[in-house]
């Protein structure tokens, strides 16, 4: 038939796609991805790309997720357990339905991480490393510095390594078995530990000479005297060093009733220590239950415990009564100006009271020890004078953690003790450089950092990111970056778990979560700024211009195409998809 | 096998014949025997064609564009208004090159209301680029639905036939109805190339810009072209086959004419009647019938006519403002023939809205047009009634005594 | 699970290409990707008059890679019943036909030759893109423009005076096995619809909402945000109806107030406090009615 003659241009029918019209040319904005900083991560003290350890979670790569976090934090199982988690203060999701669980998921990679056997670290570099104290600034230096391949000694003052975590945290928060097996995989790291020694006192600290560098970082176990008539009284105790005796086995007798003086950590260990102990105990302190310093959960699982939390309350004197029994009087305050902490002061009114009681202890703090250092390291107000990353003046001595002067937590002390591994390193490192290596030192600290203000990534420093970055920006996310429409309501899992035990026994309280719930837990979380495949970028796009690829990028936009309109931007939960000017 | 039927049943024969394969029609008067007796065919299985059956005769066409699109062979009837309503998407289907066939039941258009034949619904539709076929007897209608198939196909054109209602639609005729076998040689399945295909995926009938939009209309009238002599074609194959043809243009007793009449439609047999007293006495008259009005078979009537001193043309049509269409479109052909062979042509406009024209009606045209040298006007009307309902004084206007659409006496 | 990932709920396949001529957050555009994703390569598209008729791309280019009829405005449902109808006499029974038209095609112009095409249950699927006005030709008022609104043919001075028409309702009415509400923000609502009117035999209608960034005058990022504000705030409902009869939701409308969602587009700007407050009494009105329906 001639149908079969009729040509495609003798009528309207197409031959060929649209390709050929390059709609990125209507476009005068574009988009870029990039990773931006979640909130987690600049919070965490550690440095710890939380982010990312989530999202592998989330992808179910368990192991890889350890491995990631083992990148900057030495000691999991025990942070986990015991941080503050500031992360979750800053966590993005916190306003909608409650922050992600992160020290419970962290707490669960920490666990998974002590099952496993471990290697020791090559030694490839000929300097050796000295480390004074075993407390959480210490072991980081150490760690890091083994891990970068260095030969590390630890001395420890007492007869086991481990400093504040084992001495002032209860075994009902920090199993010693977890504390054992995290302290002995260190080991298997090879680390090297020499305890009870004490530099500066048993051991000279000329006797280090052989060692290239040595960290300081022992901590701060100095009581601190409240200055108050009757606190010589024998049953009037300092905090800490109650805990060291119970920590270290001990049983003393508490009496009947027991005070605690102090709303931070130290004062809620104390009071459930001296509850076990069989006491009725109160906890005094001179603000709210607002501005308590210590973690939430110990707060409440103390008050579970059957401990009395009395607010607004200060010491103003300690009185001698009968048969070892303490009368002490307090006085009323009532909240004023906020002061330097930012927390609102507290101002005593006049108005005092008498309690009667078999035992005070007082939680109000400690100051660091700066007797037995060497007499080439300065001090400045109280603390080793040492920068950002842990410098002295004197080139050899490095510092970091309490006695350094930095926030008193285990986290800043893991934190200061990685930023003074990679201090150490840089001089070392710049020695070794050469035209040839491909190993620079960065110009810029600010680019090892998570965020402005975050702690420095030593997996930046390594260049060895499993993780793959997109164009990353020093930006951290606000919730106006994020796209809330694309997550449905999750609860926070109860990431705090009481046993249900009586507070008689020492066994850890928080059973911690399963690792379904942690799973679950990952999957609560945005992965603020960074893309985690979502795909949402490449379905809401009409004009087909958002490719799956295969290289540092999860995606390509192909910018002959994108008209951009913008959508992909307003559309990613996560704030990693950004409009630029055309041409910029 | 001899049936006596109407034509619009001859319409519905064809169409069966044709093995169509999707049908879409809406039913007006005079039209409506067609869709029903093609209803009774699909429900009986005689003919295995699916009939949507549309809510207006735009659905109707649009249908058969949809179907014709997919590769189907598609038809549809309809008449008038139903004509008009389908007017934009004549357009759509000729443009698209859809090779659909249509019978339109010649009926005048409102207001007011008249269901009775004239030529106008179908010769409105002249530019919307269907060929158009007009029928004398139901034998030709049937013939021309099978032969309208084959030619669409073959130049990817619609087809329009067309047939005079009541004279032709309601009328019952002696009507051979070909073998099915032999129709099948003739009339072998449609293979479209170009076709809504998920296998080779295109688009169709997409924007087209200026700068391509002119060749597709070329091509258009190309096709148009070659529809002329594909139907000649067509018309020999039917002839071999079957032994009947119609002719794009038939002239009857014209070599030796002095006057000839051009009609189309039943018309042509009233005045064939004419023709053979006159020429019993002894007249040099003749006939021109078209068969084919697009494409407009120019050369061949310039070559029948050609020579002839008069011309008459009857049309039962009207374009307001111009007078008959067919002698307009006549005179324009003719206007390129030498001076001295050029015809006088003498358009009649006659038997509007069914009114019947008579042998003694086209006595009357051809005593006028021998009456005048010339034709004083465009459009000369034949049988106008006067204000008293008598008919009028030739040569008497409708409204004025004094503006006459006649020939001087 | 706590981020809704969709990825997986989407084929893979692309079935439109880049280069179409869709104005940048085109709703329409994005709905069309996102349902020839579920329809896949064997369906065949007819598209009354529409922005879509320049979006798929001028003469001799196509932006979808499915067979594709331009047709006149008033034609969809009728070209489709004449395609089904010929594959059907092929012998083809599964291929989807589908006609792709905007509310101007369907609520409007195409309205007889759905409503034939319906009634004669013919096995079709009609996607209406709404984008509430005649927006290929620059904005004028169809029957689907929501009371209140700014076009070309509604100046401020006298705004859209009537409500949007109910074409649920009249596609209900026509007992068609099938029918849906739907939006590209959406997608696994979206998709989820055109799986179930692909595997349904007869007339399936699908109505979608496509934001128009210039028609509605908005920030063209936005899309997607207005379609899901218009859903929550039960302008918009996400609905399914089987047979005519049996209505339901497919998703919570929370009820949020109208406000953000006029507020957000120019077309409104004019209304004052007092007639937002009218269009959220007429969007309460028409949500006490369909609670009713869904009741039922």
């Amino acid at each position: 038939m001639s149908e079969l003659r009729l040509e495609g241009k003798d009528l309207p029918v197409s031959r060929t796609t649209t390709l050929g019209n390059r709609t990125g040319s209507w476009k005068y904005i574009r988009p870029v991805y990039h990773d931006r900083v979640a909130p987690c991560n600049q919070k965490c003290p550690v440095g710890i790309d939380i982010e990312a350890y989530l999202n592998l979670l989330r992808e179910d790569r368990l192991e890889e997720a350890v491995d990631l976090l083992l990148r900057e934090n030495p000691i999991p199982a025990i942070t986990g357990r015991v941080c503050d988690h500031p992360c979750e203060t800053a966590c993005n999701r916190r306003e909608l339905d409650g922050a992600v669980a992160i020290h419970a998921v962290e707490r669960m990679l920490g666990d998974q991480a002590l099952t496993r056997r471990v290697a020791a670290s090559p030694v490839t570099q000929r300097e050796q490393i000295g480390v004074v104290g075993s407390g959480p600034a210490g072991l980081a230096c150490a760690y890091h510095r083994n891990r970068l391949g260095y030969a590390v000694t630890v001395f420890e003052a007492a007869d086991e390594p481990g400093g504040m975590l084992r001495l002032g945290i209860p075994e009902f928060r920090l199993p010693r078995a977890v504390l054992d097996r995290q302290l002995e995989q260190l080991r298997e790291l090879g680390i090297k530990f020499v305890c009870g020694t004490r530099i500066g006192k048993d051991l000279d600290w000329s006797l280090l000479a052989s060692f290239d560098v040595v960290f300081i970082g022992t901590g701060a176990h100095l009581a601190r005297p409240l200055g108050l008539a009757g606190e010589d009284h024998p049953a009037v105790r300092q905090g800490l060093e109650f805990l060291q005796e119970v920590n270290a086995g001990g049983r003393p007798d508490v009496g009947r009733k027991v005070i605690v003086i102090g709303g931070g950590n130290t004062a809620m260990d104390c009071a459930r220590t001296a509850r076990r102990l069989g006491a009725e105990v109160t906890v005094a302190y001179r603000r709210t239950r607002e501005e308590m310093p210590a973690i939430r959960e110990e707060i409440a699982d103390a008050e579970r415990e059957g401990i009395t939390l009395e607010f607004l309350v200060a010491p103003v004197g300690f009185g001698d009564d009968s048969e070892g029994v303490v009368d002490i009087v307090f006085e009323r305050m009532v909240l004023g100006e906020p002061d330097a902490s930012g927390r609102r002061a507290p101002v005593p009114t006049g108005a005092r009271f008498e309690h009667a009681v078999d035992l005070v202890l007082l939680a109000t703090g400690e100051s660091a020890s700066l007797e037995a250092l060497p007499p080439s390291v300065q001090v400045y107000r109280g603390s080793i004078a040492a920068d950002r990353l842990g410098a002295t003046a004197e080139g050899r001595y490095f510092s970091g953690g309490d006695v350094a002067g930095h926030d008193r937590t285990g986290a800043h002390a893991l934190g200061a003790g990685k930023r003074a591994a990679i201090g150490i390193d840089r001089p070392l490192r710049a020695q070794r450089a050469s035209a040839a290596s491909p190993e620079a030192v960065p110009a810029e600290l600010a680019a090892l950092s998570l965020g402005p203000q975050g702690n420095l990534s030593m997996t930046r420093w390594r260049h060895d990111d499993p993780v793959r970055r997109v164009a990353p920006v020093d930006e951290v996310v606000s919730p106006e970056l994020l796209n809330l429409t694309h997550f449905e309501p999750a609860e926070r899992h109860a990431d705090h778990k009481p046993n249900g035990a009586a507070a008689t026994t020492f066994a850890e309280v928080n059973l911690g979560l399963t690792r379904n719930e942690a799973l679950a837990e990952a999957k609560r979380c945005f992965n603020c700024g960074v893309c985690n495949g979502c795909e949402l970028c490449l379905i809401y796009c009409a004009d087909v211009a958002i490719r799956r690829a295969t290289g540092a990028y999860r995606f390509e936009i192909d910018l002959e195409y994108c008209k951009g309109c913008g959508v992909c931007a307003e559309e990613c939960p996560r704030g990693a998809i950004s409009m630029t000017r055309e041409g910029l | 096998m001899k049936k006596v039927i109407v034509g619009n049943h001859a319409v519905s024969w064809g169409v069966q014949l044709a093995r169509t394969e999707v049908i879409s029609a809406y039913p007006i008067t005079p039209q409506t025997q067609v869709v029903e007796q093609l209803s009774e065919m699909c429900a009986s299985g005689e003919l295995n064609a699916r009939f949507i059956k549309v809510e207006s005769e735009h659905s109707a066409m649009a249908a058969c564009m949809g179907a014709s699109a997919a590769g189907a062979r598609a038809f549809t009837a309809t008449s008038s208004q139903g004509l008009a309503l389908m007017h934009e998407l004549l357009h759509w289907a000729a443009g698209a090159r859809h090779p659909i066939v249509m019978a339109d039941i010649n009926r005048s258009l409102g207001p007011g209301w008249n269901i009775w034949t004239e030529q106008t619904d179908s010769l409105a539709q002249r530019d919307t680029g269907w060929v158009q076929l007009y029928c004398e007897t139901n034998q030709e209608v049937l013939d021309t639905t099978i032969m309208s198939f084959r030619l669409a196909e073959q130049v990817n054109l619609p087809v329009m036939l067309v047939l005079d209602a009541f004279y032709l639609s309601h009328t019952a005729e002696p009507v051979d109805i070909p073998d099915r076998e032999l129709v099948d040689a003739f009339l072998p399945k449609r293979q479209a190339r170009l076709k809504l295909d998920t296998a080779e995926p295109h688009s169709f009938n997409a924007l087209v810009p200026p700068a391509s939009y002119m060749e597709m209309r070329h091509a258009l009238q190309e096709a148009m072209r070659e529809a002329r002599t594909a139907f000649d074609e067509v018309e020999e194959e039917w002839e071999q086959r079957f032994g009947r043809r119609y002719g794009a243009v038939e002239a009857y007793h014209t070599d030796d004419a002095d006057l000839v009449l051009v009609t189309s439609g039943t018309v042509t047999s009233t005045a064939r009647h004419v023709i053979d007293q006159r020429r019993a006495a002894g007249e040099r008259v003749g006939l021109v019938k078209i068969k084919m009005f697009r494409p407009f078979p120019t050369e061949t009537l310039r070559a029948a006519l050609a020579g002839i001193a008069r011309v008459a043309v009857l049309d039962r049509n009207l374009s307001p403002g111009r007078g008959g269409i067919f002698a307009e479109e006549l005179r324009a052909a003719l206007y390129d023939v030498p001076a001295e062979d050029r015809p006088q042509v003498y358009g009649y406009v006659l038997g509007l809205g069914g009114r019947d024209i008579r042998p003694d009606t086209i006595d009357t045209v051809i005593e006028r047009t021998r009456a005048a040298a010339a034709p004083d006007r465009e459009d000369l009307w034949v049988g106008l009634l006067g204000d008293d309902g008598a008919p009028a004084t030739t040569g008497r206007a409708q409204t004025s005594a004094d503006s006459l659409p006649g020939v001087e006496a | 699970m706590s981020q809704i990932m969709i990825k997986d709920a989407l084929q893979q396949r692309e079935l439109m290409t880049s280069g179409h001529l869709a104005c940048p957050g085109c709703g329409g555009a994005l709905a069309m990707r996102m349902v020839l994703k579920e329809l896949g390569e064997r369906t065949i598209v007819t598209m009354p008059a529409c922005c879509w008729s320049v979006i798929a791309g001028p003469y001799p280019t196509a932006s979808v890679q499915v067979p594709v009829y331009h047709t006149a405005f008033e034609t969809g449902a009728a070209v489709a019943s004449g395609i089904r109808a010929a594959l059907d006499m092929r012998g083809d029974t599964d291929t989807t036909v589908m006609v792709w038209a905007g509310d101007g095609g369907t609520f409007d112009i195409g309205l007889q030759a759905l409503s034939g095409a319906a009634e004669r249950n013919e096995n079709i699927l009609y996607v209406c893109y709404d984008n509430e006005a005649y927006m290929n030709t620059g904005i004028q008022r169809s029957s689907a423009t929501p009371w209140g609104a700014w076009t070309t043919t509604t100046p401020v001075a006298q705004p859209q005076a009537n409500p949007k028409k109910d074409i649920m309702a009249i596609m209900a009415a026509h007992r068609i096995p099938y029918a849906a509400t739907a939006t590209p923000a959406y997608p696994t609502d979206l998709v989820a619809k055109v799986r179930r009117a692909k595997s349904v035999r007869g007339t399936r209608f699908l109505h979608i909402l496509a934001p128009c960034p210039p028609g509605w005058k908005y920030a063209d990022e936005r899309s997607m945000e207005l379609a899901r504000l218009a859903v929550r705030a039960r302008i918009f409902p996400m609905l399914e109806v089987e047979d005519g009869q049996h209505w339901r939701f497919t998703m919570d409308h929370p009820g949020d107030p109208v406000e953000p969602y006029v507020r957000a587009q120019g077309r409104f700007r004019h209304l004052d406090d007092a007639q937002i407050a009218l269009v959220q009494e007429r969007v309460d009105a028409r949500w006490t009615e369909l609670l009713g329906r869904v009741m039922n």
